[in-house]
């Protein structure tokens, strides 16, 4: 969507789930607000590729910023979750200690709990483990009640549907390419899909924050890409756990430790793995690392087999500490001190998902304070996802069949995915086209066959609804088209029924 | 040159040595029937091999018909066939074993419709 | 709700054989219910010749060997649903079907599974690097070219010598892609002889024994792929990593059944075959519920495919005439050289099919069933391969009184 009235109050760069909650809150406001994205779609960068965890908040050093948005993101996560329709449960965490020389470590992070006012905390012995999870082997564990697990992808969307529904302006694939000032009270944004006019700036453009904040002439930050591979289990194997599963965190880590997710729709995520890597766009699996993550689950569960995974992938955090340092620095969420109006949010990483709210509301702070926003009486905070017809009560489902027989024809049988349902993630109101989009807001080629039976359904649906030539059906946007043509030659040499081809010529080779 | 063979006339799957250059052949070691030695000799002075592929379709319930050559064809012209393939349409109602093309060597070999294609009405 | 005699979950090749066997052995209330447009299954998609040498003494194509079986179902007017997906099935026989009119509910006497197979995908083969498009398993890519007339990429490397992969490195070359190598883990292939000849060989395509797909690079499509040579305890030697220049990596690294339902029925599965373990008569755990074709064990040819389905309904029919007697259960023990045997266990000590499954390709062998000291029955090959399913029958004579059963393939 070229920019054709390109000025701006506030831009956002970087649609990731914390760039569409800010969108959404400043919504609430009589703001003008655009998102400049550059993938394909919302959440592409980090926010689609983590476990999906809404943590307590006893992993985080008391008194920082990291600290207190994790606890207040926590308490209000479930509401959050209500009015967008996106899926939320406090299934609960436990840190366990598979040595004794670990208990030591439990009780630190009790400590550092109970100091960031995170509820329920309570360190429970082996005996009380294997209550909870039967099949765990463990010595003690640090559990967690208030934990939860949500879709990280799916609350990406709902924020910026919601926004967008607020009347925010996404732009995707569109990609910031200069930062410069007009004077003293607008910005000059140069993308690759024109230019945009604005008074504030908001960087949270993520693992490229540092990028964006050079760019815009601020120098003084810099992140560090660390990967984390995971695996993902067959749901055949869900059985296996229904707490989330986490080790005693080593210091001076890159992350939290492999730990077991059961994700929200299912599966269980083995990982992830923390690593720091050179390249920024680096999604690669290693094949140390995949051995590495099964090894390490089956300390904990020695009843998974690699035969389990139906898929690997990664994610890459945006850290401020170094590979030498390791650990966290605490988020940055500030207005920068040499440029006036341009507001950074830097190294939002873990945990970054669960405190989205709470970062979003500081960020409209900062401009409230300076502006004195007006509120925008139109807001409605409620939107609502596709419906999932397999999660429909059975006597609700004939009739929405009778509604619209789209519902009847299931078109990714390992995760029972509707026509319906495709149809409309095709048509989403964001414009994002790729299969890798409808299969985030669908589940569609997320079962154990991968799409062995849904892809091509998927490819037509899009090609039809969309009138899309064969080269424009992408995975992910950009480049990465799935075909690359015609079999035949579209102008073909029409054979009436009684006239044969006589081709003897044709075949002097 | 030098090649071993598995030959497909039977289950058997006897594995049998060949040497020749070009369609002259030198010695040939390993057959244990005559079928099996006709093979490997027609293997390298004639092979035929029965072409199977797709035609597009006007007007039918399907895109695309399959199709195959109706007796075997030297190897040699198989691409060539591929290529035809794709620049030929046919109409529907097509029949199994109808011919969709023919004369494709002098030998009056055609290309022959391998699936039922009904009629859509548009 | 209304009960029918005979439900068929799965219209493809087994479906329709059990189909118009359950018609020619007198039972009227049938009923196909198959997921896609039309029936034939994956038949419709497999156009290039070969099947129905052995059931029809001629070389037909897929759709052709389908339309054999289309024709006696639209002749003997045998029911069918099309564009119906069964979500669920229960130990009692009943199945919930989804489609445009709604649900429906049936119930049965007889559940006979016949909904084929999956191939295995690259996440559960675990290749490591990039997950760009371009990545494609054979029967997608088959399906892509043969159904819609889609091109999938134009240089195109091909992981796995399965007789899939083998079909496609034809195909694809037929039609103008280039197709640089086909790679096979194992030091020997799993296709049939006579698809390495004119798939490959015909082609010059080279075919990497002992070699495998090691990473994946792309940024948007695939870029390239490194293949790396295995040594014998399958380790990467060491040097052996190459680079390929590619846009496509079609994967042919196995099937899987498709038990899903099965296994909500509360149906075992046999880990080794993926599929139920099964009574001589095709009978799973669940009395009524019988299983055929590719969802039982993965088969090579479609001919045995339609013997299967048509000797397992001899068992539906005794199972609803009540003429299927009991005896003690016997186990079927796998002795040394097998991977595994359908069916696991026999029931009754009827005239019964064996099907088996080598571990290793070999020369001269002999197929030995036990009754303890006793031979039963012993069967020589002179060659042998895990890629070409062995069937073997046993009449109720040789299997009267056994008190146990081994089978195991030695040397000679």
């Amino acid at each position: 969507m070229k920019a054709i009235n390109n000025h701006y109050d506030v831009v956002i760069i970087g649609g990731g789930v914390v760039g569409s909650a800010i969108a959404r809150e400043l919504s609430k406001y009589k703001v003008n607000v655009a998102v400049l994205e550059k993938e394909d779609d919302v959440g592409w960068g980090i926010s689609c590729r983590n476990s999906g965890v809404v943590h307590a908040g006893f992993n985080n050093k008391p008194g920082t910023l990291m600290a207190r948005l994790c606890v207040e993101g926590n308490k209000s996560f479930k509401e959050l979750c209500k009015q967008l329709d996106v899926p939320y449960k406090k299934i609960g965490k436990l840190v366990v200690a598979k040595k004794k020389e670990e208990i030591k470590g439990l009780q630190k992070l009790k400590q550092q709990g109970d100091t960031n006012s995170v509820d329920n905390l309570q360190i429970i012995d082996s005996y009380e483990v294997k209550k909870l999870e039967p099949n765990l082997v463990g010595m003690a564990a640090l559990y967690s009640p208030e934990t939860a697990i949500t879709s990280p992808y799916l609350l990406t969307i709902a924020l910026a549907e919601n926004a967008l529904n607020n009347g925010v302006s996404f732009f995707l694939n569109t990609e910031v390419k200069d930062v410069t000032r007009l004077n003293n009270s607008y910005f000059k944004i140069t993308t690759n899909q024109g230019e945009f006019i604005t008074s504030y700036v908001i960087n949270s453009a993520g693992l490229y924050a540092d990028f964006i904040a050079r760019i815009a002439g601020i120098k003084k930050y810099r992140l560090y890409p660390c990967r984390g591979e995971y695996h993902i289990l067959d749901k055949n194997a869900s059985w296996l756990i229904s707490h989330l599963i986490y080790p005693v965190p080593q210091a001076g880590a890159g992350g939290l430790g492999v730990h077991l997710t059961p994700t929200i729709d299912g599966n269980i995520l083995v990982g992830p793995s923390n690593e720091y890597i050179r390249k920024k766009d680096d999604l690669s699996t290693t094949s140390q690392i995949m051995k590495m993550l099964s090894a390490e689950a089956r300390e904990f569960l020695p009843l998974i087999s690699s035969r389990d995974i139906i898929r690997s992938y990664s994610g890459i955090r945006a850290k401020q500490a170094p590979s030498s340092e390791g650990g966290y620095w605490d988020f940055v969420i500030q207005e920068s001190a040499t440029v006036n109006n341009f507001i950074n949010l830097i190294g939002i990483e873990s945990p970054g998902l669960t405190a989205v709210q709470p970062i979003a509301k500081r960020v409209v702070e900062i401009i409230n304070k300076k502006e004195r926003l007006d509120y925008n009486p139109s807001f409605n905070p409620f939107r609502k996802g596709i419906l999932r017809f397999d999660e429909q009560e059975e006597e609700t489902k004939p009739n929405l069949i009778k509604q619209d027989p789209d519902y009847g024809e299931i078109v990714c049988r390992c995760e029972k995915v509707t026509k319906k349902e495709i149809l409309e993630a095709a048509n989403n109101p964001l414009g994002a086209r790729s299969l890798v989009s409808i299969k985030y807001r669908t589940r569609a080629m997320m079962g154990r066959c991968q799409g062995g039976y849904c892809q091509t359904r998927i490819m037509e649906i899009l090609r039809e609804s969309f009138k899309l030539s064969l080269q424009e059906i992408t995975l992910k946007g950009k480049n990465s088209y799935l075909l690359t043509g015609y079999r035949s030659n579209k102008e073909n040499k029409s054979c009436q029924k009684k006239k044969l081809l006589s081709l003897e010529e044709e075949l002097l080779v | 040159m030098k090649r071993e063979f598995i030959c497909i006339i039977c289950p058997k799957g006897c594995r049998i040595s060949a040497e020749y250059e070009g369609t002259d052949i030198k010695n040939i070691i390993g057959d244990k029937c005559l079928k099996g030695k006709d093979y490997v000799k027609n293997e390298i002075t004639n092979p035929l091999r029965i072409f199977t592929g797709s035609v597009l379709v006007e007007n039918g319930d399907f895109p695309l018909v399959s199709v195959k050559t109706s007796s075997p064809i030297p190897k040699k012209y198989l691409k060539k066939i591929g290529e035809i393939t794709r620049r030929i349409k046919v109409e529907a109602p097509i029949e199994i074993g109808q011919v969709v093309a023919k004369n494709l060597v002098s030998e009056d070999i055609n290309l022959i419709a391998t699936r039922k294609v009904n009629i859509i009405n548009k | 709700m209304p009960e029918k005699e005979v439900i068929i979950i799965g219209g493809g090749a087994a479906g329709l054989a059990a189909a118009v066997a359950c018609k020619q052995k007198g039972i009227e209330d049938i009923l196909i219910i198959e997921r896609g447009d039309y029936l034939g299954g994956i038949l419709n998609q497999c156009i290039h010749d070969g099947f129905g040498l052995e059931k029809f003494h001629t070389s037909l194509s897929g759709p052709e060997y389908a339309q054999k079986y289309i024709n006696q179902v639209m002749d003997k007017k045998i029911p069918f649903l099309l564009n119906s997906m069964v979500v669920n099935l229960t130990p009692q026989k009943e199945v919930i079907v989804v489609n445009n009119n709604g649900l429906q509910h049936y119930r049965a006497k007889v559940i006979i599974l016949a909904m084929g197979c999956r191939e295995r995908t690259r996440g559960a083969i675990g290749i490591p690097g990039a997950r760009p498009a371009g990545i494609y398993t054979a029967g997608v890519a088959q399906e892509l070219i043969n159904l819609k007339d889609y091109m999938v990429g134009e240089k195109i490397v091909i992981l796995g010598s399965g007789d899939i992969g083998l079909i496609m490195a034809r195909r694809l070359t037929l039609e103008g892609a280039e197709v640089v190598l086909v790679a096979e883990k194992l030091p020997y292939s799993s296709g049939l002889p006579r698809n390495i000849n004119q798939c490959l060989y015909d082609f010059d395509i080279p075919l990497l024994l002992s070699h495998t797909v090691v990473d994946i690079e792309g940024n948007g499509r695939l870029s390239g792929v490194t293949i790396a040579q295995l040594g014998k305890r399958g380790g990467i030697i060491p040097g052996s990593k190459r680079k390929i220049v590619c846009d496509t990596l079609l994967l042919s690294v196995g099937l899987i059944p498709e038990n899903e339902l099965s296994r909500e029925a509360g149906i075992v599965l046999d880990p080794i075959t993926g599929g139920p373990q099964v009574d001589e008569r095709g009978q799973t755990g669940v009395p009524g519920i019988f299983a055929c074709g590719n969802v039982l064990q993965v088969h090579d040819i479609v001919d045995n495919v339609s013997l299967e389905a048509e000797y397992i309904v001899e068992g539906v029919t005794e199972y609803l005439e009540g003429r299927l007697t009991r005896e003690p259960e016997i186990k079927i023990e796998l002795g040394e050289g097998l991977r595994y045997v359908v069916p696991q266990k026999l029931i009754y000590r009827k005239d019964t099919i064996f099907s088996f499954r080598v571990n290793q390709p070999g020369e001269k062998k002999i197929l030995i069933f036990e009754d303890g000291k006793k031979a039963i029955k012993k069967k020589s090959f002179p060659r042998v391969n895990p890629a070409e399913m062995i069937r073997v029958k046993l009449s109720s004579a040789e299997l009267e009184g056994i008190k146990i059963l081994k089978v195991k393939l030695v040397s000679l």
